[in-house]
């Protein structure tokens, strides 16, 4: 082995600087330096632990009955039309019928079981359609959206990006595959106006379309895909298509169609006539109509009260469970007869 | 290889070319990019993540941005590479400034000014009183008529005291205008970096002396960084230039260490690497799958019938890159940061500061703070490092009277000053031997005083000693000593230095007595190096008994002996020395050999004893450290007896009833063998017993032990918790150090010395005292401390809240990182297993280096128990030295708890953000703002004590985050414009969170209680009783008051009674020793007892052998 001696170790020219350096510099004495900030030791005495717990119950169960009483607050009729809204002698290629020319007009009969207050918004949901899937997510192009001089940034959107060289506006698969089943809704007879103005977010349809943005080339390729747009409204003001492109990241999802501004009656009869024209029969997808009030939770979902009473409930368990034993086998923190230092001698390992 | 420097001859010494230009720097402006790039890359995590990022380029593939990766993968390049520019810069700078300095050089025969980069190897280069050396140069000449000139060595090796170095004989005397014009040739070996030796030859040129060979050694050297002090001018040729010098060749990159916690967190990154391996293959397949069965259903993705050859690795690729995170990027840079933390608050601390000398500790590594915590042995020297090193004469006997037993201090036994003033021969030698032999430099001060430069603090006490019994070293002019003697003034002339090793023990001077011309041999050493020599009349049974007597007091003792000399002897002699002085292979010890002829016959006159006081705290310190579960091992030159004596002064062994001390001795390898046996067996049988066992082994036995025996050995090592280790040489200490190591133990070793140099560097973390033998030691540690107690709080201290708070960082950061990614897995499963990220590509790159690595950083201020509690209870070390804190199971811990935590997040957004909620931007943002708030809960739960800055950063944190996503949410042309605004004003939001929060820490704060109250570790009894302020704090208390040491000092340790008091010790080299003397001890205690006999000398060819091996 070489002998390697003295000052190998340290680069030598900066080395006696740093000597001289450390020997007159004696450290500074502060708080920090010296790791000795003030602080704050909380230990898990049981009493706070159990009271910690019995707070939180106390917090989470009353929130979850909130929660609760708000989602069934809200009147939500759901009318699932895909399959009744076949023919029965076409039910067995529903392919084929949806992808025929035949008259897709429909009609459904809602009853209104609670009142709804107005206002009340129209969905629809489509099931088993994966709007979050990584191919048809990234289809799009933002810029093309939101601004005419952008029309040729179409990169993102194979395959539905251009049309004989001219770009599709709105390129994508996004755009491509609007939902274009139509409701038309009516209450006793009567025709019931739902508005479509405001349905999709203000800043989406401030800042994210254009409004100098108009269609072109859409839905001209080999493949027609779904929905069609008017080709003279700018794209600003074509709010389903701006709804369809807030990709839902969940399978299941609903989507806004429209809002009604009156308020329905218990037992009110709705008619809906609908047009059938979306193919989610290829997947076997759903489609349902969803007409729903509001809370402030939002729409009818009693996963948040269940959650927020079971999680209450479990450190109502815990605060007793623990209440329990300490009670039963209390026990002494910080007991010194606890600490046996029996490590074997000579190594222990 | 040899290199011939041609004196003043430029175009001899062309071929040699290399100029002075010193260059420390790493890179230039051109290489910096590359050569940086190229270093970084070297690392695996980071081709890793450059291949990850190259992936990312494949748009058909990424989920994300690629900037998400690019950019904290150039954030984290640019931050090491500019601290690299910015290290790189300086050295550079230092270099400009010590490469145009101006020197004065001889060309043609005339002074020059030059820039001492321009030097070239053969130039005379000029130097005044307090210049540096620019190069190493061979001195030619110097202001001194004799030649000699001073120098300080303190930026070379650290020793501040003054070096003599003098001309080669050959230019004595030559004029001062003909050094100008001086021709000649230099024999040296090619450029080394072993500072301590300079083998090479030396012929002038007519018209001055021609065909003598002149030697030289290291002492006609004036070495690069040196100074040139108390003499007017000097001046040399310049042999080694710019990087090639001693200097130069020294310097070199230490290879960096890597502590037991970073191979644990490459080990788990190994796994974690494994695991996404998997994770990528299952989502590949089942992704592929999916898309085939279902995925060409849905017509709205269109997937194309015909798909390029690549089609199948596309799915796994994206699933690859949605797992990369997995592998926090950060965890390097985080590391690096707290480590230099760590590091800092070693050096701020100033209850490790010296007060004496105001030295404060130094890290010189930063990175292997978490191995102080994890240190299992403890290899310590003895002299400097457990004691003072502060040496003062006590006692001597002298021609078999014992000075000093009565009152313990010589200098005031009247007996001896009643000896002095009758003018006893003995006495009177024994003082000159004192006083001149040694290589002691007497300086006087302005104010007229004598001070003495010199290099051992034995030399300097014997010394100082002497001049207070009226012989007073007064000067030293070249060869001439000036001793004043009652006021007489005594001239000598030094002839010959016979200088100190550590393999002969002993050194000698050979002077001529000015007065009557007489040739005297003076010589000091062990007793076992010169008990030997001693004449045939003489009776050194006293000798030998006094010697015993003051090793059990625990005073170091040298022999001090002498011989006058005929003049034949010394002439015959003489030109032997010059021979194997001017040797260039083996030089060392052929003058050991040669010594050994004259070093024979010698009279004997008495013994020194010179005490060397513990060191405030080292029993207590030794105590503490031993409870923590460390074992200390003691390697030390000195002798068995003081060894033992000191071991059990502070309390390194236990006394008798309690302790147990084996001993392994024997000169041949059948003794050595027999009683490594013994020792093992009765080792064995009582590992059982709570009895501390410690062995005792000399360097001679350990040598034929762990050459024959290093399988017993070993076991031994593994067995025993203590050892002695006695007459060891510094290459010994490294091999012990090297077999612990083996044996997967983390050894410290601490030392003050060169002597330890070896073993500072062979261990894995290396402490050197900044103590009084020089600072070579200090130089090649990691650590330097100022005293020994420090090492306590350097371990129980700093140790154990680094291991503690990096355990809980490394860990913490891939949690976060497996929390996020967990998500992203299970989402894959809602989106058709198509490699689609919930997150987008700002939250991803944000959080990582934003969201979740400041308030974890805060974690290198958390404090689990304070500092006095760890020092109560040592044994707590036990966690950290077992790697309790972060090993596969905590880490599965943490493993679950972030699938916990996954589930949690993802099932609660998903059913709270389900139908007309399920915007995929908001569901990304609601899912990442769960992950930040339980990260800040998780934080807290983990923290042990809360300072404002804890509170600052963990809930600041959580309101940075928001601040930054409204920040991005203001942007309309970013994916998440307005997100952020419309999610804090849904009450749903706050609601999920509030959930989040609840459903995730509840059950973990659950079983954080019950682990803590009901199975508490040991930690967290301590912590509760310090809330408590429970009856442990009391208990004892070992922390003690420096006071208390002194009476400890005083006071008698039981054991041997034949012992009266407890003093310091001990014998060890008279001259701070050599660290590359590695050579093998030359025999058992009596080396060169029969050195005359030529059966010796022809078994010394193995010796020569064995040298070259070492």
């Amino acid at each position: 082995m070489p002998s390697n001696n003295t000052a190998s170790s340290s680069a030598a020219g900066s080395s006696d600087s740093s000597t001289t350096r450390r020997n007159s510099k004696r450290p500074k004495y502060s708080k920090f330096t010296q790791q000795e900030l003030p602080a704050c030791k909380p230990i898990l005495t049981p009493g706070w632990v159990i009271l910690t717990f019995l707070v939180i119950s106390v917090i989470f169960i009353p929130l979850g009955v909130v929660s609760l009483f708000a989602s069934q607050d809200v009147v939500e009729i759901v009318d699932r039309y895909d399959n009744d809204c076949i023919p029965p002698p076409s039910r067995a290629d529903k392919v084929a019928y949806i992808q025929g020319a035949a008259n897709k007009t429909c009609t459904r009969t809602i009853v209104v079981p609670k009142k709804m207050k107005q206002p009340i918004y129209v969905y629809y949901e489509l099931e088993n359609f994966y709007q979050n899937h990584r191919r048809y997510v990234k289809s799009r192009s933002d810029a093309q959206l939101r601004s005419v001089r952008d029309e040729n940034q179409i990169e993102g959107c194979k395959p539905e990006d251009d049309v004989n060289g001219q770009p599709i506006v709105p390129c994508g698969l996004i755009a491509w595959s609007l939902f274009n089943d139509t409701y038309a809704l009516s209450k006793n007879n009567q025709p019931l106006n739902v508005s479509k103005k405001g349905i999709a977010w203000k800043s989406d349809r401030e800042h994210k379309f254009g409004k100098n943005v108009f269609p072109k080339n859409f839905q001209m390729g080999n493949i027609t895909g779904g929905g069609r747009l008017i080709p003279n409204v700018p794209l600003s003001e074509q709010e389903d298509l701006i709804v369809w492109m807030r990709t839902a990241a969940l399978p299941t999802f609903r989507k806004l169609y429209g809002k009604i501004e009156t308020d329905l009656q218990e037992n009110d009869t709705i008619h809906v006539v609908l047009e059938n024209n979306y193919n989610t029969y290829s997947f076997d997808g759903k489609k349902k109509l969803v007409l729903s009030t509001t809370s402030w939770l939002g729409g009818k979902n009693d996963f948040l009260g269940i959650a927020y009473l079971t999680v209450g409930g479990i450190c109502f368990f815990l605060a007793l469970a623990f209440t329990i034993m300490y009670l039963v086998k209390p026990r002494r923190l910080g007991d010194p007869t606890y600490l046996s230092w029996n490590r074997v001698p000579g190594g222990g390992r | 290889m040899k290199r011939f420097v041609y004196i003043n001859d430029d175009e001899a010494s062309k071929e040699l070319c290399c100029d002075n230009r010193i260059s420390n720097t790493k890179y230039n402006l051109w290489n910096f990019f590359p050569k940086n790039l190229l270093e970084q890359f070297s690392r695996f995590m980071n081709q890793y993540f450059l291949l990850i990022a190259c992936l990312q380029l494949w748009s058909l593939i990424t989920p994300v941005n690629p900037a998400s990766t690019w950019g904290p993968l150039i954030f984290i390049f640019a931050v090491s590479a500019s601290k690299e520019a910015w290290d790189d810069y300086h050295r550079y700078l230092s270099d400009k400034k010590a490469n145009e300095r101006e020197v004065w050089i001889v060309k043609h025969g005339i002074k020059k000014h030059i820039q001492a980069q321009d030097i070239q190897v053969g130039n005379i280069v000029w130097l005044r009183e307090n210049d540096e050396v620019p190069c190493d140069l061979v001195l030619l000449g110097t202001s001194d008529p004799q030649g000699v000139c001073y120098v300080e060595t303190a930026a070379l090796d650290g020793e501040t005291d003054l070096k003599t170095r003098v001309i080669p004989s050959a230019c004595v005397g030559i004029d001062l205008e003909l050094l100008h014009k001086m021709k000649g040739v230099i024999e040296c070996p090619i450029p080394d970096k072993d500072i301590r030796r300079f083998d090479a030859n030396m012929r002038l040129f007519p018209p001055f002396i021609d065909n003598d060979v002149c030697s030289l050694t290291i002492k006609n050297t004036l070495l690069q960084s040196c100074y040139l002090r108390n003499t007017e001018w000097a001046c040399g040729v310049s042999v080694y230039t710019g990087n090639q010098t001693k200097l130069g060749m020294c310097r070199g990159v230490a290879e960096p260490k890597l502590t037991a916690m970073d191979a644990m967190i490459d080990k788990l990154t190994g796994a974690i690497f494994v695991f996404q391996i998997v994770v990528v293959l299952v989502l590949g397949v089942a992704g592929n799958v999916w898309k085939d069965t279902e995925a060409r259903k849905q017509w709205y993705v269109q997937y194309p019938e015909e798909a390029p050859w690549y089609e199948l690795l596309v799915i796994p690729l994206r699933f690859e890159l949605l797992c990369s995170i997995m592998i926090p990027i950060s965890i390097k840079v985080s590391l690096d940061l707290v480590k230099g933390l760590y590091a800092k608050f070693i050096e701020w601390d100033v209850e490790m500061v010296d007060q004496e000398t105001g030295t404060a500790s130094y890290a010189a590594n930063t990175a292997i703070s978490e191995d102080l915590g994890q240190v299992e042995y403890i290899l310590t020297d003895k002299t400097g490092t457990l004691t003072d090193n502060k040496m003062i004469f006590r006692r001597c006997c002298i021609g078999g009277i014992f000075y000093g037993n009565e009152n313990g201090d010589a200098l005031k036994d009247t007996q001896l000053l009643d000896a002095i003033t009758s003018g006893s021969t003995d006495v009177i030698r024994f003082l000159t031997v004192m006083a001149i032999c040694n290589t002691v430099i007497p300086v006087r001060s302005k104010a007229g005083e004598i001070i003495y430069k010199a290099q051992s603090q034995d030399e300097d006490a014997l010394v100082a000693a002497a001049a207070k019994l009226h012989m007073v070293f007064v000067g030293k002019n070249a060869n001439r000593l000036e001793l004043m003697f009652n006021g007489v003034m005594i001239r000598y002339e030094v002839l010959e230095i016979l200088e100190f090793t550590s393999d002969r023990k002993r050194m000698s001077v050979v002077v001529r007595d000015c007065q009557n011309g007489k040739i005297i041999l003076l010589s000091k050493g062990a007793d076992e190096s010169i008990l030997p020599s001693a004449c045939a009349g003489q009776q050194t049974r006293t000798i030998a008994e006094a010697v015993e007597h003051y090793a059990q007091l625990g005073l170091r003792t040298l022999c001090l002996a002498w011989r006058e000399l005929e003049e034949d002897e010394y002439l015959e002699w003489s030109v032997k020395f010059k021979e194997a002085s001017s040797v260039l292979v083996d030089r060392e010890w052929r003058i050991a050999e040669v010594c050994q002829r004259l070093e024979h016959d010698l009279y004997i006159l008495g013994v020194t004893a010179i005490e060397d006081r513990l060191q405030d705290g080292v029993p207590e310190t030794i105590e503490t450290l031993r409870k923590a579960g460390i074992n200390f091992w003691m390697l030390t030159g000195d002798k068995q007896n003081t060894a033992i004596q000191i071991a059990l002064s502070c309390n390194f062994i236990s006394p008798e009833p309690k302790g147990q001390l084996l001993l392994i001795d024997g000169k041949s390898e059948e003794d050595v063998s027999r009683s490594l046996e013994r020792v093992l067996l009765t080792m064995r049988t009582t590992t059982s017993e709570p009895k501390d066992v410690a062995f005792v082994v000399d360097g001679w036995a350990l040598e034929i032990a762990l050459k024959h025996h290093r399988k017993d050995f070993v076991e031994l090592a593994i067995l025993s918790r203590t050892a002695i280790c006695c007459r060891v040489t510094p290459s010994q200490k490294a091999q012990l150090v090297e077999i612990l190591k083996s044996c997967d133990y983390r050894t410290l070793a601490i030392g003050d010395g060169g002597n330890d140099v070896r073993m500072i560097q062979q261990a894995d973390i290396g402490v050197g005292i900044s103590g009084r033998e020089g600072l070579q030691a200090a130089r090649a540690a990691d650590y330097s401390i100022g005293r020994f107690r420090f090492l306590k709080r350097l371990i129980l201290v700093h140790g154990r809240y680094s291991y503690n708070r990096t355990a809980f960082l490394s860990q913490y950061s891939f949690y976060k990182s497996l929390l996020i990614c967990f998500i992203q897995i299970f989402f894959s499963f809602i989106s058709g297993v198509s490699g689609t990220s919930l997150f987008n590509s700002v939250s991803l790159m944000a959080y990582n280096v934003f969201y979740t690595s400041v308030p974890v950083l805060v974690s290198v201020i958390d404090k689990d128990l304070s500092e006095t509690t760890v020092m109560q209870h040592p044994q707590i070390l036990f966690y950290c030295q077992a790697g309790r804190l972060l090993n596969p199971s905590t880490f599965a811990g943490w493993f679950g708890r972030s699938l916990f935590h996954a589930i949690v997040v993802f099932v609660i957004t998903i059913h709270a953000y389900a139908y007309e909620k399920s915007e995929m931007e908001e569901l990304g943002m609601v899912a990442l703002s769960g992950c930040i708030w339980l990260q800040a809960f998780v934080v807290a739960q983990e923290t042990n004590s809360f300072t404002v800055l804890q509170h600052l950063s963990i809930w600041g944190n959580l309101v940075g985050f928001y601040v930054i996503n409204f920040l991005f949410s203001a942007i309309p042309s970013s994916g998440m414009y307005t997100i952020m605004f419309r999610l804090c004003s849904q009450p749903s939001y706050w609601i999920t969170m509030f959930l989040i929060v609840g459903a995730g820490m509840g059950p973990i704060f659950a079983l954080k209680y019950y682990r803590y109250t009901y199975r508490p570790s040991k930690i967290n009894i301590l912590q509760q009783a310090e809330r408590m302020g429970g009856p442990i704090l009391t208990l004892g208390n070992i922390e003690t008051q420096p006071r208390t040491i002194i009476e400890k000092d005083v006071s008698p340790i039981s054991i041997m009674s034949t012992q009266p008091k407890n003093r310091s010790p001990v014998y060890e080299p008279l001259l701070s020793e050599s660290p590359n003397a590695i050579r093998r001890s030359f025999g058992p205690g009596t080396p060169f007892e029969f050195f005359q006999s030529q059966s010796r000398l022809s078994s010394s060819s193995g010796y020569t052998r064995n040298c070259k091996d070492n």
